[in-house]
């Protein structure tokens, strides 16, 4: 074969392309599911606290990983992969919230009574307790969007405020005012309602 | 009390109910085995987000295949080079186009040759005559009595030897008696 005909014939491909392209994506399916080990559960619990629902959430998660897995090539571009996959994460459950229809309060409820911790509890407190930290939840959904999603952000303790303000894109002042905001509105709704009862 | 000193969370707020309720769901464990099934779910998951699979006869990984697209892409562009080069005309004449005569339509009104002239906008005023002053008057006077004489002279020159004026007068005591 002459050299015209192997550059024709490879097309602007060395011949040893191919040994690397499975090399370099053996790499990168090892280190996707490295990903997988170390963030499937923080990226779990993210979207359960805006879905409130173990399949949705498992759904999401896997959902992200796909996303991932699709641009793949871009992992080491990125410097914070935790802060990434949350922000992968995030985009998808909101964009889910968003579509899904409004699902009754019951169901919140029974969903929340089954995945709370209930050691020690009789099924009453259990109850009692789901139907409290339902009734919490009623009151957050309330809050303004940009409050409420930082208020849900600001409750895992692994993130920063950094990290949240990475995650939604704004600064870190705002992630502090629209914090503050949320807790005082937060406070006024509970006020509100505990008149009413 | 959390220990990383850039969380937002404030010893107040710990005792919110909302911010325990919150955090109390986002501490939940995730469910056992759910790296397995994220895991399975990536395996089943395409590689590359196509649309349509391509046959495994003209996959774009063969050489044929992209040397035929090379092809393709050099013929296109050259046919369509070539197709530009031989429409376009060089030093074009301009193009002037004859408008007929406007002919008058049979059995309408005639203009009557009637030109429509449009209204001017009123042009500037004529300065006003101005009065002559006396001693101007009197000048104008003296050069008529100098003008008179020669009037005369002329009339003198008649047949009967007196002028016209002078007759008249002489005539209308005549007339009175």
């Amino acid at each position: 074969m002459s050299t015209s005909q192997a550059i024709v014939a490879g097309w602007m491909e060395s011949p040893t392309s191919a040994v690397n392209d499975e090399a370099r994506r053996r790499a990168e399916d090892e280190a996707l599911a490295a990903l997988v080990d170390q963030y499937a559960g923080t990226l779990y619990r993210v979207a359960f606290s805006v879905l409130r629902n173990q399949a949705d959430a498992e759904d999401a998660v896997q959902e992200a990983f796909v996303r991932v897995l699709r641009h793949r090539h871009t992992l080491g571009e990125v410097r914070d992969h935790r802060v990434w996959l949350i922000r992968i994460v995030w985009n998808i459950v909101l964009d889910r919230k968003r579509r899904a229809k409004t699902r009754p309060e019951t169901d919140d409820v029974a969903e929340l009574a089954r995945v709370l911790p209930s050691t020690g509890l009789s099924a009453e407190a259990i109850a009692a307790a789901a139907q409290h930290h339902a009734h919490v939840l009623a009151c957050v959904d309330q809050l303004p969007a940009k409050e409420r999603q930082v208020l849900m952000l600001s409750a895992f303790e692994e993130l920063t405020s950094v990290e949240i303000a990475s995650v939604l894109g704004i600064t870190e002042s705002s992630v502090r005012s629209r914090l503050f905001r949320a807790r005082n509105l937060m406070a006024d709704l509970l006020e509100h309602q505990r008149s009413l009862r | 009390m959390n220990s990383n000193p850039h969380h937002p969370t404030t010893s107040e707020s710990a005792s919110s109910p909302a911010e325990e309720t919150l955090r109390l769901i986002a501490s939940l464990p995730a469910p056992d085995g759910l790296e397995d099934r994220v895991n399975a779910a990536l395996s089943a998951a395409p590689r590359r987000g196509r649309v349509l699979a391509w046959p495994r006869a003209i996959r774009p990984e063969s050489s044929w295949m992209r040397a035929a697209a090379a092809a393709a892409i050099v013929f296109v562009v050259a046919g369509g080079g070539w197709g530009v080069y031989t429409r376009v005309e060089q030093n074009q004449p301009a193009k002037v186009i004859a408008m007929p005569p406007r002919m008058p339509i049979a059995g309408g009104f005639s203009g009557a040759g009637a030109m429509r002239t449009p209204q001017t906008l009123p042009g500037p005023a004529a300065p006003q005559p101005v009065k002559v002053s006396e001693p101007a008057k009197a000048s104008a006077t003296q050069t008529k009595t100098a003008k008179k004489p020669a009037a005369r002279h002329k009339t003198t020159s008649n047949a009967s030897g007196q002028p016209a004026a002078t007759s008249k007068t002489a005539a209308q005591p005549d007339a009175s008696k």
